[in-house]
């Protein structure tokens, strides 16, 4: 530092403390990700930096400033919003309305049955059949799927992990049947099953052979398909799990080089597929902390490349979707998330994304309405047309503070990065469930920081709405949409030549057993009109269905309301009731069907653990049946459904019904959190529900009505 | 009783309340359940008690999983206890076992009930052996009770089952010299988990070693212990474990160490009843007396040493 510089800061700082009233140390707030965030930057942040190339150009070497020299100077990014329910013939309805208002690139929601390789007339998947996203059974829907949309024009990004080789299949083949050839399809497959045991949940396989079936696509698609991203690595799912930054971008690196791992173990030349890897980032409320996060993904990436021996540039760059983030929005004073929304929105533009998707300001709510989709869309093309911000590439380069940040970033994810290859990679680390459990520990944090007001969410815990406003809602009928898929099934099965059929599906099975490229036979299989169903069962008769051992954080929650006057109430009323019923609350929090979003009923658990009761924690994928079975036999006072995916209106009452088939006097309380609209509460008090507990509730709150509740039913016995 | 009646008939949710009362800390609870235990102790089962205990992380619970699948396929009942290990002490617990037990919790056969070990010693919880014959008046063919092994923790345990089976890991040869002699004669059979993969040689390893070991600690006249190597996940050796387990049973109930064990068990379980009311009658007496501040006092003082001290309380309590 210059003394002249030197000077000069002395005197910024004088002023600032006398402004402020405060030492400089104590301005200095630290983030989620454990980085400190000074209230100035100056030139001298930009030095010693190890990452970062401070004078770096755009579509040079190290990328910070973006995969491509011109960026959105030349065209902007691709506005690709992330949809799909109910039918493929609604859902094909929907996009074409959707590409007609100014959306440029499909992206493929299907629903959860299909997600997790179950055929719509599954008795496993009741409640779930086209409640969050398209039911996909066989080839024929997904032609009806891509009706008028021509494949060999428009890209097509698809989110399938755990059913990747059916599907992927069905796509190739409805495009052949459609004339197009695979070498033209364009467009993305997620296949990034990693992501799924550590937080998205929809895996079918044990890990080891769900990696053999992604090396398996990569592998077909770098040769087959040259116009199609093999991969969309995915750190998307981790930040909407819970995950900070630095976690979101260290875990995402990591299970991208062992994707490279897994391809080049086929013999494959690291140039072979490496430009054809994509990437997926979530955009949260940290404004800078995101736009630093893409830079700071490419900085990396390109180093791990050219760690790995790439030779083609284009290997060396990270290009990446993104997504604005769904759990910053709520279900309090929705409106506010259009603005939300926008603010990310742009965060992602700055930081140089290469497409998309803004979410509906009904998030929290249900699937976006027309309506709702329609102001999300606009969001972006607001942004491309009035805001001037495809201008300027990378605008924000030569930030002091985005600079730094960026290193800032870097240096903690490349840590991480190191430990995981220290341990052996993150196939090794997922299989531990230990990122998985990093990733709740960060979420519980959150919460804790939400529900003890000390972070802000406006609308949810300050400037609440005197009068919330009511919204519409998408209404899905799962009961029409699962009777149409199963007439179809059933049409299918009638009139396709069933023994062809039987000896393909056995072809799978045998290939499964040795090193055959999976897509090969799979792709025969579905053109004879197997089902996506009959094609996973085939696998899992060789790999058998992986079922995730969940571990849980303890002690997070507690120990940041410690002292707290709630938090002791709680306490008290729980030491209160152990002393007068021998025993303390026992709660039985599950998951039902095929919804695997499990952070709400991971954190409430564990937090509900720390105030003293004892919660069982079910599995994932309960019927229940099976729940009831496990609520009578612990004879818990009461079980508490956490239910986000819109299965509630088949799964609760069935619940109440497995209660009383095992035990007609059943004197359980059940109640149920989740995204539950508004519409609904009625039906699920009716069904002898006793309370719900919506998106943004303060859990101490809930913890307190909850023992209230247990109380209040004992007594009354 | 009518829940009497009703545990026979095999009612779930009777078994799971008569569970909540032997396991209840409260005292009207308890009057319940003693009464509850003597009739069902008049009217006993078939049932044969397994122990599985080990360190945390050996696959207790996905060995139950699996082990347990092969037995209710083979239409056997099976109730299971299971101590669950991860509760602390300030708050209260997370019961994740049925996480690992997925398949077996569905089957009709089972009955799988988690409790929190609240720190007690050895794992083994207030009411697990009145829970474990409960299950055996309700008629469960098998009653496995999982326990995390630490300490003393094996002993408390042994004492509530007719075999008692130590699951350990590949690798944990190294650690015979730790386990010395006392636990060979609380275990019956040794089963090395994740005999799968990159670990089947370690898990061989480790089965080879620890038989040596218990070879050069058998007793003369003792059966020898057996060794066996399964892989829980990927369900091998099951079928030994089921064929060992019969194995002792037969040849324990020949020669009398069966009914010699249950025997052993009922006088420890009346010692130890007869020493908690004992014992809890001592605690009442001493809060009663305020002894302990008073004369605490008077050590702190200096007006006597602290032996005097607690020879003074000592008599002034057993004193009628
Ligand atoms: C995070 C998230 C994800 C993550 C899940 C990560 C994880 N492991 O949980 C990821 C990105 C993986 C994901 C994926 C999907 N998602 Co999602 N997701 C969300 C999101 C944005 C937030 C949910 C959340 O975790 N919130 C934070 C937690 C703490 O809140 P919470 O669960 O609501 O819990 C609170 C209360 O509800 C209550 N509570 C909840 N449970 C319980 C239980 C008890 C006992 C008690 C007392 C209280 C209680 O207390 C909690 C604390 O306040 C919501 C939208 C939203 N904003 O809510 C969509 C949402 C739930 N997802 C949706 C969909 C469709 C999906 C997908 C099916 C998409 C697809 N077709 O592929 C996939 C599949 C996932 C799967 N396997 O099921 C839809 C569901 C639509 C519907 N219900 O009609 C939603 C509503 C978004 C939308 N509007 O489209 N998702
Ligand atoms: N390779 C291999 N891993 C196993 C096997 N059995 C269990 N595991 C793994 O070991 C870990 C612990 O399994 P659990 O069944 O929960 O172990 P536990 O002994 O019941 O654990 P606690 O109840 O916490 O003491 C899990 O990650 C299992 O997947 C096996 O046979 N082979
Ligand atoms: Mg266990």
């Amino acid at each position: 530092m210059t003394n002249k510089s030197n000077n000069g800061f002395n005197t910024w700082q004088k002023s600032f403390e006398k402004e402020t009233k405060k030492n400089f140390s104590d301005a200095i707030s630290e983030t989620d990700e454990g980085i400190n965030i000074k209230p100035v930057y100056t030139k001298d942040d930009m030095e010693n930096f190890s990452f970062v190339e401070k004078y770096s150009l755009p579509g040079q070497w190290p990328y910070t400033r973006g995969p491509k020299a011109s960026m959105y100077t030349n065209r902007p990014w691709t506005i690709r919003q992330y949809a799909g329910f109910s039918t493929a013939e609604e859902s094909n309805e929907f996009y074409k309305k959707n590409l007609e208002s100014g959306q440029k690139g499909l992206s493929v929601a299907f629903d959860l049955p299909t997600h997790r390789g179950y055929d719509s007339d599954d008795d496993l998947v009741m409640g779930d059949v086209g409640k969050a996203g398209v039911a996909i059974d066989t080839v024929e829907d997904m032609k009806i799927l891509f009706n008028n949309i021509p494949l060999d024009q428009m890209s097509v990004s698809m989110t399938m992990n755990g059913a990747v080789l059916p599907v992927l299949a069905s796509f190739i083949v409805a495009g052949e049947e459609q004339g197009v050839d695979r070498s033209l399809l364009s467009g993305t497959i997620q296949n990034d099953i990693l992501k799924e045991f550590m937080v998205r949940n929809t895996y079918i396989y044990p890990p080891e052979p769900s990696m053999k079936i992604v090396a398996d696509i990569i592998e077909f698609t770098s040769k087959e398909m040259p116009k199609f991203n093999s991969i969309s690595i995915s750190g998307y799912h981790m930040q909407e799990a819970g995950a900070d930054n630095v976690l979101e971008l260290a875990y995402t690196l990591a299970d991208g080089m062992e994707y490279v791992r897994a391809a080049m173990s086929k013999g494959l030349d690291v140039d072979d597929f490496a430009p054809r890897l994509s990437f997926f980032f979530a955009i949260g409320t940290d404004f800078f902390m995101e736009i630093a996060k893409l830079r700071a993904a490419r900085t990396l990436w390109a180093k791990i490349m050219k760690d790995f021996g790439a030779k083609n540039e284009r290997s060396l760059i990270l290009r990446t979707h993104c997504q604005t983030s769904g759990v910053s929005l709520t279900e309090k004073d929705p409106y506010n998330n259009i603005i939300r929304t926008s603010y990310e929105a742009l965060s992602a533009i700055l930081g140089g994304t290469q497409s998309l998707h803004t979410n509906s300001f009904d998030e929290a709510i249900a699937l976006p309405t027309d309506e709702s989709a329609r102001i999300a869309r606009n969001t972006q093309l607001i942004l491309q047309n009035e805001t001037g911000v495809t201008k300027t590439v990378d605008p924000l380069a030569g930030s002091f503070f985005v600079e730094n940040l960026t290193e800032e970033l870097s240096k903690k994810a490349w840590d991480i990065i190191t430990e995981i290859e220290g341990l052996g990679g993150m196939t090794k680390a997922v299989k531990a469930g230990i990122p998985k459990l990093k990733i709740e520990e960060s979420a519980t944090k959150k919460q804790a920081k939400v529900d003890s007001g000390s972070r802000v969410v406006v609308g949810v815990n300050k400037y609440k709405n005197p009068k919330e406003p009511s919204v519409d809602v998408r209404v899905i009928d799962n009961n029409r949409v699962r009777d149409d898929q199963i007439k179809k099934i059933q049409a299918i099965k009638e009139s396709r030549d069933t023994t062809a059929v039987k000896k393909a599906l056995a072809n799978l099975t045998n290939a499964a057993k040795d090193e055959t490229n999976l897509l090969v036979p799979c792709i025969e299989a579905i053109k004879l009109r197997a089902t996506v169903g009959e094609v996973s069962k085939a696998l899992e008769q060789v790999y058998g269905r992986h079922f995730a051992k969940s571990l849980s954080v303890s002690g997070v929650y507690g120990k940041h309301f410690e002292g707290d006057k709630e938090f002791m109430k709680v306490e008290s009323k729980i030491k209160e009731f152990e002393n007068v019923n021998g025993r303390r609350p026992r709660v039985l929090v599950v998951k039902m069907g095929q919804d695997g979003h499990d952070r709400g009923a991971k954190i409430v658990a564990t937090s509900f653990a720390d105030m003293g009761f004892d919660v069982d924690m079910g599995p994932l994928f309960q019927s229940p049946k099976d729940v009831a079975k496990d609520a009578i036999e612990n004879d818990v006072h009461a079980i508490g459904v956490s239910t986000l995916a819109a299965g509630h209106k088949t799964l609760v009452p069935e619940l109440m019904k497995g209660l009383k088939e095992i035990d007609p006097k059943s004197k359980i309380v059940v109640f149920v959190g989740g995204i539950i609209p508004e519409q609904d509460y009625e039906f699920l008090y009716e069904n002898n529900v006793s309370a719900i507990f919506g998106p943004g509730s303060n859990i101490i709150e809930s913890a307190e009505k909850v023992i209230d509740l247990i109380s209040d039913n004992l007594s009354k016995e | 009783m009518e829940l009497v009646d009703k545990i026979i008939k095999g009612e779930r949710a009777a078994i799971a309340k008569a569970i909540t009362l032997v396991e209840s800390s409260k005292d009207s609870d308890q009057q319940i359940s003693r009464q509850l235990i003597s009739e069902l102790i008049k009217k006993p089962g078939k049932s044969i008690r397994v122990g599985f205990s080990g360190p945390p992380g050996v696959g207790k619970s996905t060995f139950i999983e699996s082990f347990g699948s092969y037995l209710v396929s083979q239409n056997y009942k099976l109730g299971i206890l299971a101590i669950d290990p991860s509760s602390q002490i300030t708050g209260g617990s997370i019961l994740g076992d049925k996480t690992r037990m997925v398949e077996i919790s569905k089957n009709p056969n089972t009955f799988i009930r988690s409790t929190p070990s609240r720190g007690t010693l050895g794992g083994i919880s207030m009411g697990t052996r009145e829970a474990s014959i409960i299950l055996d008046a309700a008629g469960y063919d098998f009653i496995f009770i999982e326990t995390v092994g630490v300490g003393q923790s094996e002993i408390v345990a042994s004492n509530l089952v007719d075999i008692f089976t130590l699951i350990v890991g590949p690798g944990s040869g190294d650690e015979l010299q730790g386990i010395k002699k006392g636990i060979t004669e609380y275990a019956d059979i040794f089963i090395v988990n994740k005999n799968d993969g990159e670990l089947k040689m370690e898990a061989s390893k480790t089965a080879a070693d620890y038989k040596s070991a218990l070879s050069y600690y058998k007793k003369l006249d003792e059966l020898e212990k057996q060794v066996l190597l399964v892989s829980a996940i990927e369900q091998t050796g099951m079928e030994d474990v089921i064929k060992t387990i019969n194995q002792i049973i037969d040849q324990n109930k020949l020669k009398g160490i069966f009914d010699e064990r249950r025997a052993d068990q009922l006088e420890y379980w009346i010692e130890e009843e007869v020493k908690n009311i004992i014992a809890s009658d001592i605690t009442n007496r001493l809060t009663s007396k305020g002894n302990i501040p008073k004369y605490s006092e008077k050590v702190m003082k200096n007006e006597m040493s602290m032996y005097e001290a607690v020879e003074t309380i000592t008599k002034d309590t057993l004193k009628q």
